[in-house]
Formats: structure tokens, sequence, C-alpha cells
């Protein structure tokens, strides 16, 4: 299965803006930003992101280990909206922020901690698709746990459709 | 690819090339407006096309096609066809989904693109394919042209991009409940419009333009969309002077949200 992610170009320049905001301690931001399904050819599939949600400042928790934390309200806030996004099968990821250029990777916390929310999207939200958005300063990256499957699929391509239009492809450079 | 094919158009920016090469464009209709726009697609470096075009090329189209030459009408060659030929002949790495077959009967490829260009006769249809675009993220520029009046014609026509998030073609003014209606009145009845090479040419030349522009940035202009009107008598395009004074900021007919397929709620 092949996966493509869009959004819009405003989406896109306010999920940088909100990533890049200095925390008052912790060195990044995360955020969950939702999706929506589309079908394409041969079962694949595109997920288009409808809206993004920024986490509040004291809904991190201080953790000098790793870049940020965020702690169960934001969480049970996340939970809550994908129980909710359940008739429109809206599904979540959560999205943060590599300040270096060229295709993303997930860090070794990045592949310790975040995979970890997945099963607890998938509890509340299981006819939608969630996963993990990182971006860098001139590209992105992204899994999808599709419907139904326990195994994440590396997504082929992002696409900003704004101005310019941008095409963030896995595997190839910028 | 030859560093030197594209160093006329390096003012583009550092990374057109790379850009224009990597961005997927759909084409929906490939007679007198889209045939000249795959042409100037290939020859700007674009090279993953998705192509939709149900016709084959008559009599009737040698006055306007680009591509088509006699020959062409007794072996009833598909439009599709010529437009894959002239692409091909541009771009030999060139990656395109051709279709021949109306859009809806295969839309999934479409879904695909960043970028649609549509190239249809009826508002219906302009309607369809902006919703599609909406529903999908796609950038939609259209184009179109009419020839009005005998006595002493004037040729008119739009080019017009709506993108997600910005306003559509309603809020532009150019497709309402009533030109829809009039629309489906004369259905079966509306006959052959009027159609030359040159009004096709600037109009899809403009289309190009903006679609080049959405993808490099390269005047800077971050457009959300645009209403531009040709005046095929006077030969000047200009930004529509219903856009202008409609002053509409905001688009209320398509939501954010109302991305992806369909789905039904059970109330």
């Amino acid at each position: 299965m092949k996966v493509q992610i869009k959004l819009s170009g405003s989406l896109y320049i306010g999920i940088i803006r909100d990533l890049t905001r200095p925390h008052p301690f912790a060195a990044e931001r995360v955020g969950f930003v939702f999706g929506r399904l589309g079908s394409l050819v041969d079962n694949n599939r595109l997920i288009l992101l409808t809206r993004y949600h920024s986490i509040p400042d004291n809904q991190y928790v201080e953790d000098h280990t790793v870049c940020a934390r965020i702690g169960s309200e934001a969480l049970t806030w996340a939970m809550q909206a994908v129980y909710h996004g359940r008739s429109g099968r809206e599904g979540i990821f959560h999205i943060h922020l590599h300040r270096f250029r060229g295709e993303p990777g997930m860090s070794a916390v990045d592949r310790r901690e975040i995979p970890k929310l997945i099963p607890g999207f998938r509890s509340v939200g299981q006819e939608a698709a969630h996963g993990i958005i990182i971006l860098s300063s001139d590209h992105g990256t992204a899994w999808v746990w599709p419907q139904g499957s326990t195994e994440p699929v590396h997504v082929d391509c992002i696409s900003i459709i704004g101005t310019p239009v941008s095409v963030f492809e896995h595997g190839r450079a910028k | 690819m030859s560093a030197d094919r594209y160093s006329r158009q390096s003012f583009l920016g550092a990374n057109a090339e790379d850009r224009i090469a990597r961005c997927t464009i759909g084409v929906l209709g490939l007679g007198g407006g889209g045939s000249h726009i795959v042409q100037q697609l290939a020859h700007l470096g674009f090279q993953r096309y998705v192509l939709y075009d149900d016709d084959i090329v008559e009599e009737s189209n040698l006055n306007r096609l680009i591509g088509a030459t006699s020959t062409d009408v007794p072996a009833e060659t598909p439009k599709l066809h010529l437009a894959k030929m002239m692409i091909y002949s541009l771009m030999s790495n060139a990656s395109i989904r051709g279709f021949a077959c109306k859009w809806q009967e295969k839309p999934e490829p479409l879904r695909e693109c960043q970028i649609v260009l549509g190239c249809v006769d009826s508002y219906k249809g302009r309607e369809e394919i902006e919703i599609t675009c909406r529903r999908y993220l796609m950038h939609y520029i259209d184009i179109g042209m009419d020839v009005h009046g005998k006595e002493r014609p004037v040729i008119g026509g739009q080019v017009i991009m709506s993108s997600p998030g910005g306003l559509c073609m309603r809020c532009m003014g150019f497709l309402s409940d009533e030109k829809l209606a009039a629309e489906a009145a004369l259905y079966g009845n509306a006959g052959h419009r009027p159609q030359v090479v040159w009004p096709n040419g600037v109009l899809a030349s403009t289309a190009v333009g903006l679609a080049v522009d959405l993808v490099t940035n390269w005047t800077r202009s971050s457009r959300t969309h645009a209403y531009l009107s040709y005046d095929g008598n006077q030969g000047f395009i200009s930004e529509s002077h219903t856009l202008r004074n409609l002053q509409v900021k905001s688009c209320p007919h398509f939501s954010e949200s109302a991305v992806g397929d369909p789905i039904l709620l059970e109330l």
C-alpha cells in the first residue's frame, strides 16, 4: 500500500509557525494534526490534513532527557478528539519539527516514544488512519498506521498545496 | 537532463526545475485548449501527468487542435494519444497516466495531482471539477472561451484559479445557480460553439503561467485565487471587473474540513 499526504499551504504555515515558537522549558514543540481519508487506485490511500491543534505550554512535562514531553492532559485531549471525530473517520497525527534541512527521520527517542501513542488512538478511532509526521526546515516525512493494520507505512510524499506548491518525497533529497 | 535545456528559464528560481519535475499535474480535456497546455507544460519540464479525454480527432478540430494532422481524422486518433505523443516527444522520461474516458468515470488518479487544469465547455463541468479539487486538495485552473453575436462577433474568455482555502468560482462571480440552471435548460440544444486557435493559445498560455507561478512562486505574488478576463477583440487580458467589484474576502462555499472521501452519516 502506498500513502500520500496533502495539506493546504495555510495549514502548513500555521503548523510551522506554531512549532517554531520557543517554549519556556522544552527544547522543541509538538502538536497534533487531523486527517481524513481519500481513496486512490490499487487500494492506495490519501490522507488530507484538515486542522492543527497546538499543545498549550502548561501541558508539557519538564524532562531534560528529551527535547519535548507532553503530559497526560494533552494525550487525553487527543484521544477525546479522535473519539469525537469517529463519524468523519478523522485520524490524528503527532507532528514535530527537526531544525535542519533535508528529509528528517525519527531520532532514537522518537522511535522509542511516539509509536506508543498509536494503539491508544486506534482504540478510540478504529476506522481512521493515525500516524506521525516529522518536518524539517525544507522537507518532511511521515508514517501512517492504516485502518486495520498494526504496522506503519512510510508515506511516499507529502504535498503542500499552497504557493509555492511543495512536494516532499520519501527517499528523494529536496 | 542537459543543464542547457532550461538555461533560458533559470529566472524561475534555483530549484524551479526540480519543483516542476516533482509536480503532478492533471489536464482535463485535450482539445483546443488542453492541446496547447500539454505542449507548453512539456516544454517547461513537467514530467508527471494525469490526462483525460474521451474524444477522437474530427475534421472540425483541425482548425485549432495542436499536434493534429489531416491523417488523424480518418485514423480516428484519440486526442489523448496526440497529447501523449506531444509530451513524449519533448520529455521522453515523462510519467503519463492517460485515460480515454471522462474523468468522473475514473477519478482516483486525478486525486494525486497538486494542480489541475480544466478545459471543459460547461459550467456544470467546471463546478464538478472545482468540488473535486477542493475535496482532494488541488489547485484548479480553468480556461474557457466563447464567441458571442453573429453580426459583430465578440471573443471573450476567462482564466480562473481556485485554490483550497481561497475564493471559489462562486465567490468570484463566475459560477451561479442561475447560470447552471440556464445551461441545464439548453441541455441537448447547445449546438457547436465557435472555437479558434489563437484565443485558445492566449488562454492556455495564461493558465500555464499561473501554474508555473504556483509551483515556483517566481513572481512572489503568492496568489490564492485569480479571475482574468480575456477580450479577444481588443486583445488584452485583465483582472475581472466582477471579482474587483465583489470585494469578497473569504469563501463561504467550501469548508476546509470537507475533504476526503464523502461519508454517509447515520442520523
